[in-house]
């Protein structure tokens, strides 16, 4: 299904603290291709979250390149020879979060328009206009008008991710999207994200949901102490894994 | 000592000196107060966006500010003010009022940096990658994201702050601005009386800052609802 086309190349990703006495990330390399669903999972602590929150450079990265959409963005400049305005390639990628981080003091509406007309200079009208389409995408249409703390965990989750979707980015990342969520609310947060995997979004998802891993992840990553230890897909990271790590991991998760 | 005669002294004196000196001192008290509360609300933004600023030698000389000031008495500081600046600005000679005024506001920018600053840093981490992961700029995300919800931590606080500081302004007294302390220091220059205008100005402020301190009470009450709408 994928076509192959790079779009992110992560190349020897590391992320030191205190000098080099903590390695979060410890030299990943990994290309992620337009269409992929790729899902890491691994124990707590193996650098899965602080690899995906690099990607966006919420976390700037000790060393290693970053090359999304043909643009090293680890890099001070961009290819022009001007300084490398980070803001314009993040708004190309979407994130979620597991704490949904959506904003108190505005509205749902108002959550979903607020960089689309800022950020990209499209008009009210225009952007509510999308934000309502997608909002009547995950069902929550007649919630425009809300605030943040009216909604249940898995509403916030999916305003959550309609609002990256409104800036129409290329790839969306995930961080432990159903990890802050009630159990009775983590199926309509997944099926929003199957729906778009379904439709060929690119996603990277960092989860604890083996069975979305499996059923929705072209390519699942396994990372513990910093590195990236097994890929492959689903079937053959949960049907016939390699490295005993792995396979400690899934007997406790599985 | 006898109760009811500095019961009646209160009584007459009070009604012979209430606008002569506690009027006239509730108006310096007061004046003195939202002067330096609103000019050091300014002074207290620029230091505290120097105290966060990016460039490391900004965040010193705003910490340095903000530990010598509040690390001694404000009685030393009124006393440094008042007697340095007229000789290093001779504009300031004899401009007694002012000297103080500008001694308090430099006093309170300290104390209110702190309250921006604890204030903005106060809201979750989240809310600014959020808006910064969304392709906002720090700028955008500071003025539409972090300052809206950061208002609802810092405006109560200044409301406190402004309370302490008409308690505080008492100390200028010590150069006989006219605030209420001095006019308490002229009614028993006057009369030889020492508890009756103590009491009288005690009570005065009491009801000054419990009149406020209401006041903050509700204006807190409204916001804590926009929370929950």
């Amino acid at each position: 299904m994928a076509t192959y086309d790079k779009l992110i190349e992560v190349k020897n990703l590391k992320k030191y603290y205190n000098g080099d006495a903590i390695k979060a990330l410890d030299g990943v390399s990994v290309d992620i291709n337009k269409g992929d669903v790729m899902v890491v999972i691994g124990p707590s602590g193996s650098g899965k979250s602080t690899f995906l929150r690099s990607l966006n450079l919420l976390e700037v990265p000790t060393s290693g390149e970053i090359i999304f959409e043909g643009v090293d963005i680890t890099k001070k400049k961009g290819p022009d020879g001007k300084k490398l305005n980070i803001d314009l390639h993040r708004q190309k990628m979407g994130m979620v979060f597991q704490h949904f981080n959506l904003f108190p003091h505005k509205t749902i509406l108002q959550n979903m328009t607020l960089a689309p007309m800022k950020v990209k200079g499209v008009s009210q009208a225009e952007a509510e206009a999308k934000a309502m389409e997608l909002l009547g995408r995950v069902g929550l249409a007649d919630r425009a008008g809300a605030y943040p703390i009216q909604l249940s965990g898995g509403q916030k989750q999916r305003v959550a991710i309609v609002r990256a979707l409104a800036m129409e980015p290329d790839v969306m990342l995930f961080d432990e999207p159903t990890s802050a969520l009630d159990p009775e609310m983590v199926g309509e947060v997944l099926d929003v994200m199957k729906r778009l995997a379904h439709q060929g979004m690119t996603m990277v998802v960092v989860t604890h949901e083996m069975g979305f891993a499996r059923e929705v992840g072209n390519r699942v990553l396994f990372m513990a102490d910093g590195k990236l230890l097994e890929e492959g897909t689903p079937d053959q990271i949960f049907n016939h894994p390699q490295n005993p790590r792995l396979q400690d991991f899934l007997s406790k998760v599985l | 000592m006898n109760f009811a005669t500095i019961g009646q002294n209160i009584v007459k004196l009070t009604i012979k000196y209430w606008d002569k000196f506690l009027l006239t001192g509730m108006g310096y008290t007061l004046s003195l107060a939202a002067i330096t509360v609103a000019v050091g609300a300014i002074l207290g933004s620029l230091i505290a966006l120097l105290r966060m600023s990016k460039f490391p030698p900004f965040r010193w000389i705003a910490s340095i500010y903000t530990e010598i000031i509040r690390g001694t008495p404000m009685l030393l500081q009124l006393y440094l003010f008042y007697f340095a600046l007229p000789q290093l600005i001779p504009f300031l000679n004899r401009k007694q009022y002012l000297c103080v005024a500008i001694a308090l506001v430099c006093n309170s920018a300290a104390y209110v940096s702190e309250i921006i600053r604890s204030g903005i840093q106060a809201v979750d981490i989240g809310q600014t990658e959020a808006a910064r992961s969304l392709g906002l700029s720090s700028r955008l995300t500071m003025t539409e994201i972090i300052l809206p919800q950061a208002i609802k931590n810092i405006l109560p606080a200044l409301g406190n702050e402004f309370i302490m500081i008409v308690k505080d302004t008492s100390l200028a007294s010590t150069f006989f601005i006219g605030d209420l302390m001095t006019q308490c220091l002229l009614i028993k220059g006057t009369t030889y009386l020492t508890m009756e205008p103590l009491i009288m100005v005690a009570v005065v402020y009491f009801v000054l800052t419990f009149i406020l301190t209401k006041l903050l009470a509700v204006f807190e009450r409204r916001l804590r609802r926009g929370d929950i709408r």
